[in-house]
């Protein structure tokens, strides 16, 4: 909403769209989060409506998404991670666990499990296939914007990009030219996922696991793993402090550039405006995923890495925004039907799907911080 | 020898799925960095990547036979393992000196070496050597058979099966546009590395 709108009239817009957030998220957090007591579910949910007004009064998208999207991610943390320490582990795993980041590089390990399973009679191989059909979901909603909205890791990622004032490195020509590493990591750990029948990503490369137990006994190959690790760990959360950048998401995380494939189906797009874009370029020094380089005239050109974040909407206002398969909707009258736009459709899928895949861990980790402070 | 032949192509159907597997790590990603979107190049790559397969299973098939007369039942240990770095460092460094050029000067252009315009072959050797797990059972069967015709007969019947399972990887080549290519080189650089990690490990 621009500011031409008056105050009033905004926070009346402000407030539907918020209540419209807040409704589905209510009901279905309630489901997601299990066991944990509704008034946590309801604080949850709260936080996403009070987001959604926010971005609606003030037109600032990505500020408003990244302090709820870093939250989740820290939620997540809190809650899953370290509970996860806690537990023992005997065995490294056989197969992928269910973590999206690791479903894209197991991808073909999934189809042959399905295949095995339907060559044996037991075609209800429930989990492949109720992740599959999650995933679809999402991709058919949101695209590329699971990687701003919802991902528990990359709130790690975009959180800390906000922390340093100004980036101590910069992120130079290497940076393009490397920008294609996730698809290529992508197509070699399918492909040697499969021929080893191991989930190879989270073996080697994941920096989430927190544990040595899935590493490999030899000495060589495990001091190899852990280097991996801690490279993997560095670029996560040391890469965004030095570079404001997301290292990790933009050139190791592989399902990054699965959902740059698929994100194709989803109709949301950032486009630039021929008409105001001077070329000057300053949205492809914001972007914090490098997915925006000088195209043809010097005019920006969007890579299909763009996980419709928002930062470069508030570097340029005007210059882009968000549309339909690269088209505006048409302009409507009046306050709650100028909410009719494709930002605000962007917007309303986006933090409506990231606060109930969130409410997963979210209200049982605010249950957490209640509990660890009474105690 | 018809009932040779069928015996290794039957192992060949039975196994063909770890074949592929063991395959495709190699041969996609250089169909990725070196195929073009006109099906006929590669379609050549992969004769030759097969040529290059068929040649190590013959030279394997020999060498079993061989072992078999001298009664010798097992391999050198390290051979395995350096086949693998071998394969690996060829996959890194053509990937490096593509990388490296950019588009415009090119490793396998008509003017260089004739060598280098055979990598698949050569990629597709050491790959028949190093890589594929079912050679294994076809290697005992060698043993026993201790005669070099027979030997050929049935490592070719095992070939033609195994390449049957490969061949699908072609069905996505069409695609391969020049971003494609961009991909296929690093996706080549990270297997060659991988491989080559694999074999220093393995002779370590």
């Amino acid at each position: 909403m621009g500011d031409k709108i008056p105050a009033g009239e905004r926070a009346g817009a402000a407030g539907l769209f918020s209540a419209l957030v807040f409704l589905p998220v209510f009901f279905l957090s309630a489901q997601a989060a299990g066991g944990v007591s509704r008034v946590y579910t309801l604080a949850w949910s709260l936080f996403a409506a009070g987001t959604a007004f926010a971005i609606v009064y003030t037109g600032r998208v990505s500020f408003f998404r990244r302090i709820f999207f870093s939250v989740s991610a820290l939620a997540f943390l809190i809650h899953f991670k370290l509970s996860l320490l806690g537990g023992v582990f005997t065995a490294p795993p056989s197969e992928a666990p269910f973590c999206h980041i690791a479903m894209a590089p197991y991808f073909l390990n999934y189809l042959y499990q399905q295949y095995l399973a339907l060559m044996s009679g037991g075609w209800k191989l429930w989990g492949p296939l109720t992740l599959g059909a999650a995933w679809l979901f999402i991709t058919l909603a949101i695209g590329r914007g699971w990687c701003s909205w919802a991902c528990f890791y990359g709130g790690i990622d975009d959180g800390l990009c906000s922390l340093a004032r100004r980036p101590l490195l910069k992120t130079g020509h290497w940076a393009q030219k490397l920008r294609d590493l996730p698809a290529a990591l992508l197509v070699f750990m399918l492909l040697v996922s499969l021929a080893l029948t191991l989930p190879v990503y989270c073996l080697w490369l994941c920096p989430f696991k927190l544990t040595e137990a899935f590493l490999d006994g030899g000495a060589v190959v495990r001091r190899l793993q852990y280097w991996l690790m801690f490279a993997s760990l560095a670029a996560l959360v040391i890469g965004p402090l030095l570079t404001k950048k997301r290292i990790f998401c933009s050139f190791l995380c592989p399902f990054a550039a699965w959902q740059a494939f698929w994100g194709r189906l989803n109709p949301f797009r950032v486009t630039p405006d021929d008409k105001k874009c001077t070329g000057c370029m300053a949205c492809a020094g914001i972007c914090p995923v490098m997915a925006i380089k000088t195209g043809p005239g010097g005019r920006p050109e969007i890579l299909p890495y763009c996980n419709l974040c928002g930062q470069c909407l508030e570097a340029c206002p005007g210059g882009l925004r968000y549309t339909v398969f690269g088209r505006d909707l048409p302009a409507r009258r009046g306050w709650a039907a100028g909410l009719a736009s494709a930002e605000n459709f962007f917007i309303y899928s986006a933090l409506t799907l990231g606060a109930v895949f969130s409410a997963l861990w979210g209200p049982a980790a605010l249950r957490d911080l209640v509990q660890l402070t009474v105690r | 020898m018809p009932a040779l032949f069928s015996e290794g192509f039957l192992l060949g159907l039975s196994t063909g799925f770890y074949c592929m597997a063991s395959c495709l790590p190699l041969l996609a990603p250089y169909l990725m960095a070196e195929g073009r979107s006109v099906w006929k190049i590669n379609f050549i790559i992969f004769l030759e990547f097969l040529a290059g397969r068929f040649a190590a299973y013959m030279l394997f098939a020999f060498l079993a036979v061989m072992a078999g007369k001298a009664g010798r039942y097992a391999m050198p240990p390290w051979l395995l393992p350096a086949c693998m770095l071998s394969c690996g460092l060829i996959m890194a460094a053509l990937a490096v000196f593509r990388v490296a050029s950019g588009t415009s000067a090119c490793l396998l252009r008509a003017d260089l070496d004739p060598f280098f315009r055979k990598l698949p072959v050569a990629l597709g050797f050491v790959t028949g050597i190093s890589i594929c797990p079912p050679f294994a059972a076809g290697f005992l069967r060698l043993l026993e058979l201790a005669d070099v015709v027979k030997g050929f007969c049935y490592f070719s019947g095992f070939f033609t099966a195994t390449s049957l399972f490969i061949s699908p990887v072609l069905a996505g080549t069409p695609w391969i546009g020049r971003r494609a290519n961009e991909i296929g080189r690093l996706t080549l650089l990270i297997a060659g590395l991988w491989y080559t990690g694999l074999g220093i490990s393995g002779l370590m």
